[in-house]
């Protein structure tokens, strides 16, 4: 088993609710998220959020993003602030990009609200990732002219330009072919390990594909008959020996862990 | 030939381009027999229109309507976009939703009150012509604002704008083609209202005011000649506009192509 230590807690989530009118979506929503450190290896984090359709994963997707207030709770950083729209980089399942500016103009207006790039910085930045993420020929089109992953990429580029020590990603295996479902696991790889800290929180109803490439898993679900969707598991997957393993799919241990994930659902 | 009547048929360019030619030369056709004795037939029109558009007359008066429309325009535009933008803050939202109700206003009830508010004929034109218009412009615009994706805003937020970053870069920067295409659509209201309000203050001429004096005497070969001309003017600014638009944003054209 590879050799790991979970060190101070990156983000906390306690007793989130949430209720539209008499309709409670989220219920005592608490976990957290902790700094894993591995000795020689430089690697973040990468949590995934599993449930079903329709379960309030948007909801808590929101909620952890600072878009959206919780009815109650709170979501908070290892400084102890609470959690405000800008703290976190988000990916939206749609790729959303500003349709009126180039490429290069999005990344570029991204990293300007990064305190960390100056601006001989910035445009370095730009090309470095760009080539990293095989977008450099891409710069200079508008969204409309980019492909589904490319727009993808363009996308993660622009809220790592940004300099968010978390990226949450809306459903990012939704809808894509086998073929660019590897290129985007190899990718989210890449990006976990641009950074010691940098967390990756995966909001998905694909388990397979989402278990396969994370750390810790949320699942997100009902319990009996109580309303509101809460945690009703945390696996561990560094414990169990199956993460960072690229073809861990295959193990036995990892069939065993889907299954037990839907009883969970 | 069954496409052509089939819902949804799509039909090819060049076809596209004989059936409107066809069609215009029934319509000329029918026009031709329809005529009687007052109606002027259309080879009679096409001789006025040309003795028309070859006068010094016309130039000068188009010049003067065009003018007074690119004045309304401009004003009327600063306005506009003044309410539209600040329509987002609580303390403006009244002031551009009454903008909008004033379209059910008539400027007929209100040239008497417009008379005593402005100096001279040529502000009383302008002042009704930009009163005409705002409602328009700010109701195409509220709807554009209104009708924004959520997700604009959200991911703005994401990246640490300020709600005046915000602004700025969704609404005011990420409009900017919607702006244009506003411009375009209503320009023909701006250009339909000119022909009423130049028979205002008929002392500068202009186009409506060769219109009323081409009624005044029946001259309906003339008025149906002007009416030609007021007509390709309209098409020549739209085209004008509608190319300016995919020149400044370029990404409007990509849309399309789509």
């Amino acid at each position: 088993m590879t050799a790991y230590t979970k060190a101070e807690t990156l983000l906390k989530v306690e007793d989130i609710s949430l209720s539209y009118g008499e309709k409670k979506i989220l219920r005592d929503v608490n976990f957290e998220i902790r700094n894993i450190t591995r000795p020689d290896v430089r690697q973040g984090q990468v949590i995934s959020l599993i449930g079903r359709s329709g379960i309030g994963k948007t909801q808590l997707f929101k909620i952890l993003a600072g878009l959206k207030e919780p009815t109650s709770g709170k979501v908070s950083l290892d400084n102890g602030n609470a959690i405000k729209a800008g703290d976190m980089g988000v990916v939206f399942q749609n790729y959303y990009l500003f349709e009126w500016r180039t490429v290069y103009k999005s990344l570029e207006l991204a990293a300007k609200k990064n305190p960390e790039l100056k601006d001989s910085g910035i445009k370095t930045a730009i090309n470095r990732y760009a080539e990293d993420f095989n977008l450099t020929e891409h710069l200079s089109k508008y969204p409309q002219q980019l492909s589904g992953g490319q727009r993808q990429r363009a996308s993660i580029i622009q809220q790592l330009l940004n300099g968010s020590e978390f990226i949450l990603l809306d459903e990012p295996f939704s809808g894509l072919d086998v073929l660019v479902l590897d290129k985007v696991k190899e990718l989210l790889l890449k990006i976990s390990l641009t950074d010691e800290r940098k967390t990756l929180i995966i909001v998905s109803h694909d388990i397979v594909t989402t278990v396969a490439v994370s750390d810790t898993v949320f699942v997100l679900g009902l319990e009996g008959n109580k309303p509101g969707a809460t945690i009703k598991k945390e696996i561990d997957l560094c414990e169990r020996g199956l993460a960072w393993q690229k073809d861990i799919h295959k193990e036995p241990a990892f069939i065993k862990t889907i299954e037990e994930i839907k009883s969970y659902l | 030939m069954k496409k052509i009547f089939s819902p949804f048929g799509r039909i090819n360019r060049q076809t596209f381009m004989i059936l409107g030619v066809v069609q215009a030369l029934v319509a000329l056709v029918l026009w031709h027999f329809a005529s009687n004795g007052l109606i002027p037939r259309p080879l009679k029109v096409a001789d006025a229109f040309i003795k028309l558009i070859t006068s010094k007359n016309l130039l000068d008066n188009v010049l003067v309507s065009f003018v007074l429309t690119i004045k309304a325009m401009a004003i009327s535009i600063i306005i506009t976009l003044f309410f539209s933008y600040l329509s987002v803050i609580p303390f403006f939202k009244n002031i551009a939703l009454f903008l909008v109700k004033c379209r059910y206003l008539t400027l007929t009830g209100l040239i008497f009150i417009f008379t005593l508010l402005t100096q001279d004929g040529s502000q009383l034109k302008l002042s009704l012509l930009i009163f005409g218009i705002v409602p328009f412009f700010v109701t195409s615009f509220l709807a554009v604002i209104v009708t924004t994706d959520n997700q604009q805003f959200e991911i703005c937020k994401t990246l640490g704008y300020s709600n005046w970053e915000t602004l700025y870069e969704v609404i005011i920067v990420g409009k900017a083609d919607q702006v244009l295409e506003i411009i375009r659509q209503n320009f023909a209201i701006t250009w339909l209202m000119i022909t009423l309000v130049e028979g205002l203050s008929m002392s500068e001429g202009g186009v409506g005011t060769m219109l009323i004096k081409f009624n005044k005497y029946n001259d309906l070969t003339n008025v149906l000649a002007l009416q030609l001309v007021i007509f390709v003017i309209g098409l020549f600014f739209d085209f004008i506009l509608g190319n300016l638009k995919y020149w400044l944003f370029p990404y409007t054209k990509l849309q399309i192509q789509r």
